[in-house]
């Protein structure tokens, strides 16, 4: 190990790190003794607080895919085929991996910098020697918390780019809710919106157990607290487009296509 | 003990260590610590800055896994225990950081529950209120309940501290430099809780502090932290009185 570049020795240090903070993520994941009343909190402040942010992302992302995508595909006669076409796209790939990606800066950098501040301030400290676990109660919960709220947030980041799709189309012409809503609904199948809500856990839970993970081992010190915060932004975007190629070799490898 | 041997203790011994030693890389703290403190009494280990008084008392509540040595608390062999037999003997050891540790995003009240709601104490709500009720009355800040840690002074986070460290009723609680930068009164007051803790709740200490006020004031006994072992013991008159080299130079110098 010593005889390893160092740059190569910290990822790999890292890499272990994560795998073994997963690993008791997962030993603590389904405890009765469930702190109910802080996974309500944290699911507020990471999926309720987050709605306005993920919908205008949402509201412009499928407004301007519509706006833009219009012109290539009105010179091939396939204007048609705009409302399927963003919303296949919408669907499967952008409002997953942005909501995640928006769900990397700013939840996971506040759980960084949260539990980085409690760490070097001697909070958690004090919950261990109070025998409450802090690592149930704080991480379990936040860990719990974006790992189901992330597909909701998702959820809603697709109706509104869809609903923003359909004012996008109503710049050039008059299409119906109704009739714009037929050709969505035709054109999506379960093969898109299935993993896509699938992969969202996952990104949900990277996030959460990124952000944890680095806040939890801050360094002593105030730039600690930066570090794991900036650390949660950095490992949680990577690990997302990680997770989504990993997706797509999956749904490619089962012909889910 | 090489600079002077305490005399016989006898009773129940709530704290043993022997042994005890902890290095940070080639940074030996401890090189093998000793010492006993016997139920009811308030023991003070005196050292000085970076001596490793602070590592000490983590390793006794398994903040810090000790390199080897024994650690006996309240009759367990703490270093053999899993995580929630540990859990269970936590909560009857109180320990006071020397930053306070208070949740900043709860309030005082909320603070000073937390301990009983996470560990699933059977307590109806009222009992829990006459608890904080009575914490608080303890170190007369009652009135600081619906208060934020940002909003209170230095030395009110360490007696909300204190109050949090109480309210599970710990047998054997621990200092953490209880009255580091703290003002000449608050500091007296400080050591008036902890006298006072220790007649109303029986409770055993081990009081870590380089401030010979508070040696001379609180503790029973005083073990002297140097060179990574416990050098020397005894009352605070008996070791002032010591001709050991290195127990003069301390008693003269801080």
């Amino acid at each position: 190990m010593q005889r390893l570049p160092t740059v190569l020795r910290d990822t790999l240090t890292e890499v272990g790190g994560i795998a073994q903070f997963t690993g008791r993520f997962f030993r603590n994941a389904f405890h009765p003794r469930f702190a109910w009343d802080e996974l309500v909190r944290q699911s507020v402040v990471n999926g309720y607080r987050s709605m306005a942010l993920v919908g205008i992302t949402a509201f412009i992302m499928g407004l301007v895919l519509t706006v833009q995508s219009r012109p290539t595909l009105a010179r091939f006669g396939a204007e048609s085929m705009l409302p399927s076409m963003v919303a296949i796209s919408m669907v499967r790939e952008i409002v997953p991996v942005i909501t995640a990606l928006i769900g990397a800066g700013k939840i996971g950098s506040s759980m960084g910098a949260e539990l980085g501040s409690m760490r070097v301030t001697e909070q958690i400290d004090a919950m261990e020697v109070s025998g409450t676990n802090p690592f149930r109660y704080l991480v379990v919960t936040r860990v719990w918390s974006t790992t189901l709220m992330l597909p909701l947030l998702v959820v809603l980041g697709d109706v509104i780019a869809i609903f923003a799709s359909w004012v996008g189309v109503n710049f050039y012409g008059t299409v119906s809710w109704q009739l714009f809503q037929t050709q969505v609904m035709d054109s999506i199948t379960g093969a898109d919106l299935f993993p896509a809500f699938i992969k969202s856990y996952f990104f949900g839970l990277a996030i959460g157990l990124v952000g944890c993970f680095t806040g939890w081992n801050a360094r002593k010190g105030t730039t600690g607290v930066g570090e794991a915060a900036h650390r949660a932004v950095v490992l949680g975007s990577l690990l997302v487009f990680i997770l989504d190629l990993l997706a797509v070799q999956v749904t490619d490898l089962l012909g889910i296509n | 003990m090489t600079g002077r041997i305490s005399p016989t203790l006898t009773g129940e011994v709530v704290v043993r260590l022997r042994g005890l030693k902890k290095a940070f890389g080639s940074n030996e703290v401890l090189k093998g610590f000793d010492l006993d403190v016997y139920r009811g009494e308030n023991v003070m280990v005196l050292g000085r800055s970076g001596s490793g008084k602070s590592v000490l008392i983590k390793c006794v509540v398994r903040l810090l896994e000790p390199d080897a040595g024994t650690v006996e608390v309240l009759g367990e062999d703490v270093l053999a225990l899993d995580p929630a037999a540990l859990d269970r003997l936590r909560v009857r050891v109180g320990f006071l950081f020397q930053s306070s540790a208070l949740y900043d995003g709860m309030t005082v009240e909320e603070n000073m529950e937390f301990p009983l709601r996470r560990h699933w104490i059977a307590m109806a709500p009222k009992e829990v209120d006459a608890r904080v009720e009575e914490a608080l009355q303890a170190v007369g800040l009652a009135h600081t309940r619906h208060m934020y840690p940002a909003e209170l002074s230095g030395g009110m986070k360490r007696r909300i501290g204190l109050a949090r460290t109480l309210i599970t009723k710990p047998e054997v609680v621990l200092y953490d430099e209880p009255t580091a930068g703290l003002d000449p009164i608050t500091s007296m007051e400080m050591v008036e809780l902890i006298l006072d803790l220790q007649r109303n709740y029986g409770t055993s200490s081990i009081i870590i502090s380089h401030d010979l006020n508070v040696a001379k004031l609180a503790a029973d006994r005083i073990a002297l932290l140097h060179d990574g072992r416990n050098y020397a013991g005894g009352t605070y008159d008996a070791l002032r009185a010591s001709t050991d080299p290195v127990v003069e130079r301390f008693f003269q110098t801080l």
